[in-house]
């Protein structure tokens, strides 16, 4: 039962991590840990994640045919799930996109900021 | 949402082991490519992962349903506890059951009497005709309404005449003559019915005019009694009355009519009667897509047609109408059982007053175990959840048993008290068990645990943690708020208590003023019992005169019977009524002087009641055909119509503008009679005219052996059931084999008239009796408890030499002021309450202070048994034992 206060805490983060996930896999088909060094590498560390929540989305975005899998071989030679974007997950990325670019400039023209 | 996510959890998981291995794997390579130690890469990668199982628990979480999951372990975790505390579960589903039960009793009345539709195919069309006036409406016909309504073809599409197999009908022709249930019926009956044939036809049209012919349509019931379920009996000739009837067919044995009929014959009236009298009921199918309104706009046309075709026939104010068949049937059964059912309402509010008490104390002894739960994660939600379970656990028990002892309860009351209820069937065999019902107790009892669990179950996890810890098990939560909660529950279960047992306490009264009401006659050791005089030979008042006089006299023999007489009917039971005019008085704008009742009696029928003649003479054996037409008149219609004058100078003129039939010279009024509770015991004697049986002209007589029996009446000795025998066989040898049937004594009838209050009352005297019982259990616990809670208080003062009176005061004390409390908001929810009652009363107020006063000492003496044990249980404390409590 006190799983469930870690699981609360993650939730706030989880529409921003699907949604970086979407966009790491713009780029290709990808394993858990690339994804992960991505995310990482192109937040220039802001956003660092605990790896392990990583999971979770992934099922979850599987689940909802936002992405596809298959299981390969890595460029290390190790057995891995690839992971990549079907055709719902990149027309729901467009869309998150748009809606987090509308978000973040309201939210800039309320904080003051000249709007580009 | 995509249901793939609950598929092939364990699979998947392994799977996603797979893939968490292949992630560390790929870190640690990593790891060693930046130069750490094997060790080192391994430790960095784990840190940077977090922990891979708590990964696969919330994957494994994602795919479950938590709600259903949760719920199945709650369940079996209540039923545990539960199991730890079995005296407190047994209680708790026994208090619950007890309020359920109630409420399925109730409701499974409602449901086969308001609910159920009648059995007929699409019963929503069907209507009774009715004639509407200022003073109700009645759905009794005549031959030319009948014609006039089968004429509303616009909305109409069947419209059919019955009446209510009043005579009976003689099967004879076998060594055992048997009085039937005949219902004479026009056409269209079976068609408007939709009875199903399973064998041969019913009546045709011509089968129904009045030379039709002797025929009948058999019920399924006599069929299979009496002619052993042959099909062969179609076509053939059954004796009836000593002539031979046709049988054309058979019914279905789902067919179930409103009076019981043991067959049907065709009604053969003749169409251009412009009898007024009314003797028999019109039901009729309204067309599709016809409403209720537009038939009633239909018939008021109709009846401003009827008016100009039959002058002085309906009065200014009078009209016809429609109302839906159940309606007429159900009658005001609807606002009786309404009532019932708040009161049972009550019962349950109390009982569910009365768990929430019991788990608020239970809650405050497991107050550690709640607060270790919390402390170990357990939410709010989750320990709300958990308790809302128990309760859930407990009311669906205590459902369970309800249903039981609701179903099997109310089965056998209807058994025991008959109850006058319509649609019920014999002994309330038509009150089933069905999916209304099962929903019903489900629904109440899920409600119910809502109810009395969410209360107690908020307020115990409402709690400050590290205190409840603290605290020693036996002094934790005896919280102001808890104390508080508990003592407004146990007044509002003293105050509901005491609404039900001051209902219950009108009606015990008004039964018992029925019971005293004099009837005006004496109904012990009198005998009646019923003979069908159908058939052509009592066309003539003269045979029926005969068979009177011939009875009168071979009763008279028989040992032990002291009086006997005859009339058409039976005090109680009702009877006919006609209008008559004063001769030589001014009528006004009015078609008559008035109405009364019209009781066609033989000479020995006051004698045989023991019914005073106040002024003038008694019938004589001499008032016959070759007499001069005499009447006797009761005393209110004296009073009522002659105020100033004697009426026994006056001459009646009855049924004047009634039609052909009762056209008559008029009658001497010879003497005033003592009133009879003629219509009930709860009805003042009204106006009534009696009339010497062998005086009747002889039309009526022929309508009245076509619509009612004959009544014998007669008294014996002694108590006179024995005497059924040798009175029946008497009667038959008189009248030249004539059967009798339906032989009760007077005193039944008289119970059988005050059934629905006595119903009434055992009922609300029930659910009095065990909200009673309840909230002094409640009161009972609640200071128990508290005496329990305050041992150790209690052992200082007495220490401290607190005498044991004033221990003992001081907990009575507390426990009556929660009573009195209770008592005073019950009083005033009674006085409003009450009122919804009067119409079920007799001769008490609904503010009857004897009722309200008799439950006040009741409900404050058992109030005060209830204080008693516990306050002293508190002397009992000892000291020593008490300061050891710790």
């Amino acid at each position: 039962m006190p799983l469930k206060q870690t699981a609360v805490a993650g939730e706030v983060l989880q529409g921003t991590l699907d949604m970086l996930i979407l966009r790491t896999l713009l780029m290709g088909r990808a394993h858990g840990h690339t994804i992960a060094q991505v995310i990482e590498h192109t937040s220039e560390n802001a956003l660092e994640i605990e790896q392990g929540s990583l999971y979770p989305a992934l099922h979850r975005l599987e689940d909802r045919g936002l992405l596809a899998s298959d299981w390969g071989l890595s460029e290390n030679n190790r057995k891995a799930k690839f992971y990549r974007l079907t055709a719902k997950g990149r027309k729901r990325l467009i869309a998150e996109t748009a809606r987090w670019r509308q978000m973040t400039r309201a939210i800039g023209l309320i904080l003051g900021e000249p709007a580009k | 949402m995509s249901f793939r996510r609950f598929t092939e959890r364990s699979k998947k998981d392994a799977l996603l082991a797979d893939d968490i291995e292949a992630h560390f794997g790929h870190e640690v390579d990593a790891n060693i490519a930046r130069g750490l130690s094997p060790e080192e890469a391994l430790r960095q990668a784990r840190l940077k992962f977090g922990n891979p199982r708590v990964t696969r628990e919330r994957v494994w979480e994602y795919r479950s349903f938590p709600w259903i999951e949760d719920a199945w372990r709650d369940l079996r975790f209540a039923l545990r506890s539960l199991a730890k505390a079995p005296s407190f579960a047994a209680i708790a589903v026994l208090v619950i059951a007890v309020g359920i039960g109630a409420n399925t009793a109730v409701f499974s009345v409602i449901n086969t009497v308001l609910l159920k539709p009648l059995s007929y195919p699409d019963p929503q069309s069907l209507v009774f005709l009715t004639n509407t006036g200022p003073q109700g409406s009645f759905s009794v016909a005549n031959v030319p309404k009948f014609n006039i309504w089968r004429q509303q073809t616009q909305v109409f599409q069947a419209v059919a005449g019955f009446d209510q197999a009043g005579a009976g009908l003689n099967l004879t022709g076998g060594n055992d003559p048997e009085q039937l249930q005949g219902v004479h019926v026009t056409a269209d009956y079976f068609r408007l019915f939709g009875a199903p044939i399973v064998a041969g036809r019913t009546f045709t049209p011509t089968e129904d005019s009045p030379n039709g012919g002797h025929v009948a349509v058999l019920s399924y019931g006599l069929w299979k009694r009496r002619f052993g379920g042959n099909p062969n009996v179609v076509g053939t000739n059954i004796q009836l009355d000593g002539h031979p009837y046709l049988v054309l067919g058979i019914v279905g044995r789902n067919f179930v009519t409103e009076t019981p009929a043991d067959l049907w014959l065709p009604f053969q009236f003749d169409p251009t009667s412009r009898d007024m009298a009314h003797y028999f009921r019109v039901a009729a199918r309204l067309k599709p897509g016809i409403t209720l309104q537009m038939a009633n706009a239909e018939l008021k046309l109709a009846a401003d047609q009827f008016r100009s075709t039959y002058p002085g026939a309906l009065g200014p104010n009078a009209g016809f109408g429609v109302a839906p068949l159940q309606e007429i049937m159900v009658g005001d059964t609807r606002l009786s059982l309404l009532v019932l059912l708040g009161a049972v309402t009550f019962v349950l509010l109390i009982a569910c007053a009365n768990v929430a008490n019991l788990l608020l104390i239970r809650a405050t002894a497991r107050q550690r175990e709640l607060a270790t739960r919390s402390a170990l994660g357990a939410g709010r939600g989750h320990i709300i959840r958990q308790l809302l379970t128990e309760s859930l656990a407990i009311s669906l028990a205590g459902g369970f048993f309800g249903l039981i002892i609701g179903f099997v309860g109310v089965r056998l009351l209807l058994a025991i008290s008959p109850a006058g209820i319509p649609r019920i069937g014999p002994d309330g065999s038509a009150v089933s068990l069905d999916a209304n019902v099962l929903l019903f107790t489900l629904g109440v009892s899920i409600l119910t645990g809502i109810v009395f669990g969410l209360f107690p179950a908020i307020s115990s996890s409402r709690m400050n943690l590290s205190s409840a810890l603290k605290e020693s098990s036996s002094q934790a939560g005896v919280g102001f708020r808890t104390g508080k909660l508990r003592s407004l529950l146990v007044i509002s279960e003293v105050a509901l208590a005491l609404i039900l047992v001051v209902g219950s306490g009108l009606l015990i009264r008004t039964f018992m003023k029925l019971q005293a009401v004099d009837p005006g006659f004496d109904t012990h050791n009198v005998l009646t019992m019923a003979m069908s005089l159908s058939g052509e030979r009592f066309q003539q008042t003269a045979r029926v005169a005969q068979i009177v006089r011939d009875g009168t006299e071979r009763l008279k023999n028989v040992p032990g019977v002291t009086t006997a007489a005859a009339a058409c009917c039976l005090p109680l039971e009702g009877g006919f009524g006609l209008p008559f005019d004063v001769v030589g008085r001014p009528k006004g704008n009015d078609p008559n002087t008035g109405g009364a009742g019209y009781l066609p009696v033989s000479w020995s029928y006051f004698e045989a009641f023991k019914v005073p003649i106040l002024r003038g003479r008694n019938f004589t054996e001499h008032d016959d055909g070759s007499g001069p037409g005499v009447v006797i008149i009761n005393e209110a219609m004296a009073k009522k119509y002659w105020p100033n004058a004697d009426p026994l100078n006056d001459r009646l003129l009855i049924g004047a503008n009634m039609g052909p039939v009762f056209v008559e010279p008029a009658r001497q009024i010879v003497g005033i009679a003592g009133d009879m509770h003629g219509n009930g015991l709860n009805r003042d004697p009204s106006p009534t005219m009696y009339i010497p049986v062998a005086q009747m002209p002889n039309k009526v007589t022929a309508l009245n052996s076509r619509i009612a029996p004959l009544w014998w009446i007669v008294r014996t000795s002694l108590e006179p059931h024995p005497l059924s025998k040798p009175i029946s066989a008497a009667l038959r040898e008189a009248s030249g084999g004539l059967p009798v049937a339906h032989i009760r004594s007077m005193d039944e009838i008289v119970v059988l008239n005050t059934s629905r209050q006595r119903f009434n009352m055992l009922l609300l005297s029930i659910f009095g009796a065990s909200a009673l019982l309840v909230a002094a259990i409640g009161i009972y616990g609640l200071m128990g408890y508290s005496v329990q809670q305050r041992t150790q208080e209690l052992g200082i003062r007495m220490a401290l030499g607190a005498p044991a009176s004033t221990i003992r005061n001081m907990v009575i004390r507390q426990g009556m002021i929660l009573a009195v409390i209770g008592v005073i908001i019950g009083v005033a929810g009674a006085l409003w309450l009450t009122h919804f009652l009067a119409s079920f009363l007799f001769g008490v107020k609904a503010l009857d202070p004897a009722a309200f006063i008799a439950t006040l000492v009741l409900l404050s003496a058992v109030a005060f048994v209830a204080v008693w044990f516990p306050a002293r249980r508190a002397t009992r404390v000892s000291p020593m034992a008490a300061l050891r409590f710790e």
